[in-house]
Order: C-alpha cells, then sequence, then structure tokens
C-alpha cells in the first residue's frame, strides 16, 4: 500500500506527496499533460521540441541545471504520445529549490529565436541517433502511419518527418507554451524524505500564484474499427528480417488493458513463456519474439515485435505467430500460465516501488488517469483476470482484419 | 503576472553523501564471503552472485560470454523448457551476464520464496548441462546480434579504440570476427564453466530487509567442498597503439562514432580520485564544458560525454559522441579546444562549487537504498580497492584546488598522446 496525500491548489495545480522515510533523497515529478496527440499534424515532434526548450532558463535562472546540480539533483524528462514529465531527485533538503526551478520554467521560460535554433539542431540529431542511424530503428516510424489513419498517434513522438522540426517556429512555440504549460494542465507529485504538509505548503509558496490557464478538454479524431489487413514491406541493409503485427485494442482506462496486459506476460514475457517456447524453441523461426501493449491512454495497439532466424520465411513465421494467435483466441490459458504471470506481476509491482522515483511518476501518471490511488487498486484489476477474459479478449484482439503488419527484410532478400 | 524575482530563491544547502561504510561480510563454512546490505521498504530480497570468471579468463575468445549465457539453457536435472518454468512460476528474476572482468547473476525474488529460488540459482550457477541444440540456437543468436552491430558506428567506433588502446590480441582489445564463432563447441564452454563456476571462486551480496536471514540458505546450496580461493587474474600484455587517427567505414550511417582517448591511471593511483572530478567537469555531466560547447551551444550532437575508467593493469580517458558526418572534424577541434583551455587557466571557484555538489549528490544516490548500494560496492570487490575509497574520494571532492585540477589536466589530459577513431561514412 503506499500511501499520499492530496491537495489540489486554487489554480488548478495537483499535488500529491508520497512520504518515504527510507531515502535521504526527494523526487519531484511535474506532468503536463501535453504530448504528441495534442500537435497539428503538420508540425509534428513539437512536444518533444518543446521538451528541449524547458531547459533553456528564464529571466531569473539563465541555465536550469546548474541550481539542480549545485543542490545535489539529477533531473530529466521525457516526451510520450501522451504526456511530458519533468522529474529532478535531489537531496530531501533541498526539495524547495526545485519547487523554485519548475515553478519558474512553468511561467517565464526563455523562448529565444537562437536557444531555438540550437535545440532544433539537438533534436535533428536526436532524430539521427536513436531513430536513423540504428539497424531496425524506423520500424516504429513505419508501423505508426500504418496502423492509425485517423488519430495523432499516427505519428511517433520525435515526430514524423525531420523537416517538421526544421521548421518550428517561434510564434508557434510560444502559443504552444501558453496553452499547455500552466497549473490547469499539470500534476506536481513529490516523492521522498519530506512530509506532505511541507510540500503542501511549499507548492502553494512557489505555485500558488500562477495563473490557472485553461484546462485543455481534448477532441481528437477517434481511429475508425479496423477491418482489412494492412501490410507495408521495407528494405534495409540488415542482417536479419523482422516482423511486425500490430492489433488495435482498447484505451488504458479499459478492462482489456489489464487482460491483454497479463496475456502478454503469459506470452513472451520471460524465457518460459509460449513465445521462447514455441517460436523459438521449438519451431526456430525466430532468435526474438515480443508481444507488448503500447499503453496510451487513448485507444493504442498490442505490437508483435519478432527478428528472424537466418533462413527462415517470413511468411510461414507469421503463419506461426498466427497459430499461436488463434490458439489463445480459443482455448483458454492454463491455471500454472495464469499464476506465473501473477507471481511475476506481484514481484515486479513490488520492484517498482523501491525508487521514490518511480513511485511519484506512478502516482502523477495514475492521477492523471482519473485517481492517484489506482496505484493501490491496480493490483486488484490485474489479479482478477480470469482465463475466460483472457480468451474472450484475444478472440476480439486478433482478428485478421484488425492487423497491421510489416515485413522488414535485408536489402538482398528476395521475398 | 507576480514575477518570480519578488521572492528569494530558496537557500540550497551543501549536499553531503553522508557517512559511506563498507557493508558487513559473512562467510560461509568453507569461506565464501557474503557482504550484507540492509534496508528498503519492500519485500524483495536481491542476490547477486559475482564469479572471476570474466573476458580476461578466457583462452578461447567468448567462451566467457557463452559459458554465461548457457546458465539457464539446461541443468543437469533439468531441459532448458522446464527449468525456466520453474524460474518464472517463483515470481523471480534472474539476470546474467559476462564482463570484461567478471561475471554474474543477479537474482530478485519475492522474500517468501527465497529458498526454492536459491536451489534454482546453485542449479543454474553450478550444474548447467551445456546441450549441443541449445548451444547451437544460442550461437546462432550472437552471431545475428554480430552482424547487426556491424552496422552500428557506436559498436564499432568503441572496438576500434580498445583495440587501439590495449592491442589486438588483448582480452580488453581484441575484435571479434565471424570466424571466432567456429570455436565455441560445447567441450570449450563446459571447460571453463567447471574451471570458474565454483563457490570456491565468488562472493555474494545480499540486499534488502533482513539480509542475515539468507544466510542458511546460502549455506545449503553454496558451501561447496573446497576452500574459498578466487581465481588468479593473469598477467596481461598491452600494445598501446601510437596516437593518430583511425577510420572505420561504416556504409550508409547518417552519423558518426566519435572516440578520442589515451591511456589514464589505474584505481589504485593516488591520482585517480582528483582525476574523476577533472574528468567531469571536462565531460562528465549535463553542465560539463563538452556538453555546453558541442550540443547546448553548437548543437552538433545529442549528447557527448567523457569516461575515466580503468581494468586490471590499464587505465583510460576517452570522449565519446556521435554527430553528423559533416560536423565531425569541427568536434574534434572544440574537444582540442576545450582541453587546452583546461589545460591554461584554473576553473573558476563557482564552476567547481557546482561540480562539487553534483558529485556528493551522485555520490548519496549511487547508496540510497540496499539495491543500489549493492551495485555501488561491487566495483571495490571486484578491484580489490580499498574499503575507504569513497570516503577517500569525498576528501578529494570536498578539498581538491582549481590548481591542482589544472595540474592534472596537465599531467592527464594531452590530446597530441590521443588516439581518435572515427567510425562512418568516408
Amino acid at each position: 500500500m503506499i500511501e499520499f496525500n492530496s491537495h489540489t491548489l486554487s489554480n488548478g495545480l495537483r499535488v500529491i506527496a508520497h512520504h518515504d522515510a527510507s531515502t535521504p533523497m526527494v523526487t519531484t515529478d511535474l506532468l503536463y499533460d501535453v504530448g504528441s496527440r495534442d500537435e497539428d499534424p503538420e508540425a509534428t515532434g513539437f512536444a518533444h521540441l518543446f521538451e528541449h526548450l524547458m531547459f533553456g532558463g528564464t529571466d531569473d535562472v539563465p541555465a536550469f541545471d546548474t541550481p539542480v546540480m549545485i543542490a545535489g539533483g539529477e533531473n530529466n524528462a521525457f516526451t510520450n504520445n501522451d504526456i511530458t514529465n519533468y522529474f529532478i531527485t535531489l537531496p530531501a533538503n533541498n526539495l524547495e529549490t526545485a519547487l523554485w526551478l519548475e515553478a519558474d520554467r512553468m511561467e517565464g521560460l526563455d523562448l529565444s529565436e537562437s536557444r531555438l535554433r540550437i535545440q532544433k539542431s539537438v533534436v535533428t540529431e536526436e532524430y539521427r541517433q536513436r531513430y536513423l542511424n540504428q539497424p531496425y530503428g524506423d520500424l516504429m516510424l513505419l508501423l505508426r502511419p500504418l496502423a492509425f489513419r485517423r488519430h495523432p498517434y499516427m505519428w511517433p513522438a520525435i515526430g514524423k518527418d525531420i523537416s517538421h522540426i526544421e521548421k518550428a517556429d517561434s510564434r508557434r512555440v510560444k502559443e504552444f507554451y501558453h496553452r499547455h504549460y500552466n497549473p490547469s494542465n499539470a500534476i506536481l507529485c513529490v516523492a521522498g524524505n519530506v512530509h506532505p504538509d511541507q510540500v503542501f505548503s511549499m507548492a502553494e509558496k512557489w505555485f500558488g500564484d500562477i495563473a490557472p490557464g485553461r484546462r485543455i478538454i481534448r477532441n481528437l479524431p477517434q481511429e475508425p474499427p479496423q477491418t482489412e489487413r494492412r501490410e507495408v514491406t521495407a528494405r534495409r541493409k540488415v542482417p536479419a528480417a523482422h516482423l511486425i503485427m500490430a492489433f488495435h485494442t482498447e484505451k488504458r482506462e479499459s478492462r482489456a488493458f489489464y487482460v491483454l496486459d497479463l496475456l502478454t506476460d503469459i506470452l513472451s514475457g520471460c524465457d518460459s513463456g509460449r513465445f521462447p517456447e514455441i517460436l523459438i524453441r521449438k519451431k526456430e523461426l525466430f532468435s526474438e519474439a515480443d508481444i507488448y501493449l503500447s499503453g496510451e491512454i487513448d485507444p493504442g495497439l498490442v505490437i508483435f515485435s519478432g527478428r528472424l532466424r537466418n533462413g527462415a520465411d517470413i511468411s510461414k513465421a507469421e503463419e506461426a505467430v498466427r497459430d499461436e494467435l488463434d490458439k489463445i483466441s480459443t482455448r483458454q490459458v492454463t491455471v500454472a500460465e495464469l499464476d506465473k504471470a501473477r507471481n511475476r506481476y506481484e514481484a515486479s509491482r513490488l520492484m517498482s516501488y523501491v525508487s521514490a522515483g518511480n513511485k511519484a511518476f506512478n502516482l502523477a501518471f495514475q492521477e492523471l488517469l482519473g485517481d492517484a490511488n489506482g496505484i493501490n487498486t491496480e493490483i486488484e484489476r490485474y489479479m482478477s483476470v480470469t482465463a475466460a477474459e483472457i480468451t474472450e479478449c484475444s478472440a476480439a484482439t486478433f482478428r485478421p482484419g484488425n492487423c497491421s503488419v510489416i515485413h522488414y527484410l535485408p536489402e538482398s532478400h528476395e521475398e | 503576472m507576480k514575477s518570480r524575482r519578488i521572492m528569494a530563491p530558496p537557500r540550497i544547502i551543501t549536499p553531503s553523501a553522508g557517512k559511506i561504510s563498507f557493508p558487513a561480510v559473512m562467510r560461509l563454512g568453507n569461506g565464501l564471503p557474503v557482504y550484507l546490505l540492509g534496508g528498503g521498504t519492500v519485500d524483495l530480497i536481491r542476490i547477486e552472485f559475482v564469479l572471476n570468471a570474466g573476458q580476461i579468463m578466457e583462452e578461447t575468445h567468448m567462451a566467457a560470454s557463452v559459458a554465461n549465457a548457457m546458465l539457464t539453457e539446461g541443468t543437469v536435472s533439468h531441459d532448458a523448457i522446464t527449468l525456466n518454468d520453474l524460474i518464472d512460476s517463483t515470481g523471480a528474476v534472474f539476470n546474467h551476464t559476462a564482463e570484461k572482468d567478471t561475471a554474474s547473476l543477479v537474482v530478485i525474488t519475492l522474500s517468501r520464496k527465497l529458498e526454492e529460488v536459491m536451489e534454482l540459482a546453485g542449479e543454474v550457477l553450478l550444474h548447467p548441462s551445456f546441450p549441443e541444440n541449445e548451444l547451437r540456437m544460442l550461437k546462432e543468436k550472437k552471431i545475428q546480434a554480430f552482424l547487426t552491430g556491424r552496422q552500428k558506428t557506436s559498436v564499432i567506433g568503441r572496438e576500434q579504440f580498445y583495440m587501439a588502446l590495449c592491442g589486438k590480441d588483448n582480452p580488453y582489445g581484441r575484435i571479434t570476427r565471424l570466424e571466432d564463432f567456429d570455436a565455441l563447441t560445447a567441450a570449450v564452454t563446459r571447460d571453463f564453466h567447471s574451471r570458474f563456476y565454483r563457490p570456491e571462486n565468488m562472493y555474494i551480496t545480499v540486499s534488502g530487509r533482513e539480509p542475515e536471514s539468507a544466510l542458511p540458505v546460502l549455506s545449503k546450496f553454496f558451501s561447496g567442498s573446497s576452500q574459498w580461493h578466487k581465481a588468479e587474474i593473469p598477467q596481461l600484455a598491452f600494445e598501446t597503439s601510437p596516437p593518430g587517427r583511425i577510420f572505420a567505414e561504416v556504409k550508409g550511417s547518417v552519423q558518426s562514432a566519435v572516440r578520442m582517448g589515451w591511456k589514464g591511471i589505474t584505481r589504485d593511483h593516488n591520482d585517480y580520485h582528483g582525476l574523476q572530478v577533472a574528468n567531469m567537469i571536462l565531460g562528465g555531466y549535463f553542465g560539463s564544458r563538452l556538453m555546453r560547447n558541442i550540443r547546448e551551444e553548437k548543437g552538433y550532437t545529442y549528447g557527448i560525454h567523457s569516461v575515466t575508467g580503468a581494468f586490471h593493469g590499464i587505465g583510460f580517458i576517452v570522449i565519446m559522441t556521435e554527430v553528423a558526418n559533416e560536423y565531425r572534424e569541427e568536434t574534434l577541434k572544440e574537444i582540442r579546444k576545450e582541453i587546452a583551455e583546461l589545460r591554461r587557466n584554473p576553473v573558476s571557484t563557482d564552476e567547481l562549487q557546482t561540480v562539487r555538489n553534483h558529485f556528493m549528490g551522485e555520490i548519496a544516490r549511487m547508496f540510497d537504498g540496499p539495491f543500489s548500494s549493492a551495485e555501488a560496492v561491487r566495483g571495490l570487490i571486484d578491484y580489490d580497492t580499498d574499503h575507504d575509497y569513497y570516503s577517500r574520494l569525498i576528501s578529494t571532492i570536498e578539498t581538491i584546488t582549481p590548481d591542482r585540477i589544472m595540474e592534472l589536466f596537465n599531467t592527464y589530459f594531452n590530446p597530441d598522446e590521443a588516439v581518435e577513431v572515427i567510425a562512418g561514412t568516408k
């Protein structure tokens, strides 16, 4: 049980505090309810580019990192399709420095042209380093537009294309800042060696007089149900073929999410899962075979991702995956499989409570989903999943018509 | 809107790493050392088995990593599928890796399942069976990963640097070739295992709540029959390349890996601690000279880092980054410029204070909680480093002067001695 207290400031900032006396440190997690799904289709990658700009400094604090370092802390951030999340971990007696810095950049960010120019270049290099200069690095760049035709999940957080980053101008940057970076669209969680009362009074002191801004109510285009299989073939300079099969699923806050999370663990979560046993060891078709939930808040994907063994035929490999998905959709998993998945869930849940930083993010994210106490009630949602539900949910999800397929082949390979 | 400026910024309290003490060590009946790190808030226990069974012990290239990877591919009592099913059913995680100097198995388990999980750990570590079929599949997988690595500039850049530093026949410098996989037979792997995976050649760390409660269980499975006696680390011959440029072509890459480095000092050297501080200023944290110049002012890269490290018998300093092909010469020029600057002018007291505080915070985070602490002490045990390593490091961080740092740059950072590796397109 993770105990916490919560409080909403008059400007709408939601504040959560979790006291963990076992650590000398504290983590502040500031989650902004903005991700790449909120971008203009002609200006993608913007939320992530903006994350870089948040480290640019303000009138009061010319370089964001310096006070964090002086306070003995470390900080970072990430952006995904749904959210942008900033965190600072530092000695608990310097908590106020972290809150001062976060409040300062929520309100007074310096959005100079030169700053923007440099960070556009840094993000371009990030794009190259992570997506273009890695073998198999562009798989997700190919998958999203194939699986999504209307919902903005059709582009990844890094953006559709480098040219969008290059085109970003300061007018749009400022608009974006004022629209999304305000108390109404943020959740602050502080976890570590500090008393909740102190957290609330410091939050009031530093964030209390920031103008609330307007809570963004989304009206995103919804993805229509997929009824026909989609397939693309890509040829790249890689030594082995790779197969992706992606299926649309339901939103994060649905029963299906928990059912499929346990199911994917049964299939490929560990070495004794069905995929490693059948697809890798017995049929010798794959050297890696993984299935996982993409995990977005709006309806997302469940993705099979497998690297083929040398010489294995990609159509045969796909057929073998198909067979396993048909099996799971028609026959119930065994009691032993379900027990194993539950034990593994229990251990991994405890693992995620080892660091206060993890707890801070999880509390903030659960609050965004509707209630921070989800961190405590989620276990029940997992433990109550039945074998019958798994079969039913699999049958609904793994329909051949609901599938987007990528055949990613070595350049010399003839299909 | 009220400016933040109306309120004075909070006063920053100078961070302290606290008192870092070396963990208590207990011994099993055969003398095997078990280090205990208590604390934490969850009912999980982490047990790490560390063996002197790294790359430096091997006669056949990759024997160490294959022997380690085969641990969970079947034992004398269970085939691979049954074994993995037994492990996974407990909910425990088994992570096993072989590195340059050591090999290890980390087990994290629900405390209540400790005994059954340790029985499996004993089976995996001491009685693997090395079945032919699993070995064949593992080798195929490793070949695939090897071929994928041929497309990665970062992999090629790293191996070229270590070869230049240590020599092509040295275990730290050897570059894998496709034909090396042929020699990896079950007999070679079994032989490597039988020599080095023994209770007398390992130590154990236990971290979590009430770690001493694990001792009787560990005694049951790891007391062995022979007295504890670590395998001797072989004397290695080093053949360092002369300074200069090494270019490795990676066709079609959109970025180049750049590595610039030279020989440094080992952990037992008196200047090792001071060197850590100097390195941090140059390229060891986000606010470093290199990061500020090459990422935050020029935008040439997503990241640039400098590292000082040491293996057995050799230390090194290396600066590494991935940059667009068109920026690589400019990047090398800027790295030289930053080093020259630090050799010529002492750092300001403000900059030094920032680095001091940041370093203290980093040490405090390394020892935050029993699991992190267990990882942090491993480095000390593996290299027989003094138990007061961290207290001496802390006192160096607190007392080192700008002049002393400049002296260290003049002694240990000389780009004229550097090997420059570029892996990328022509």
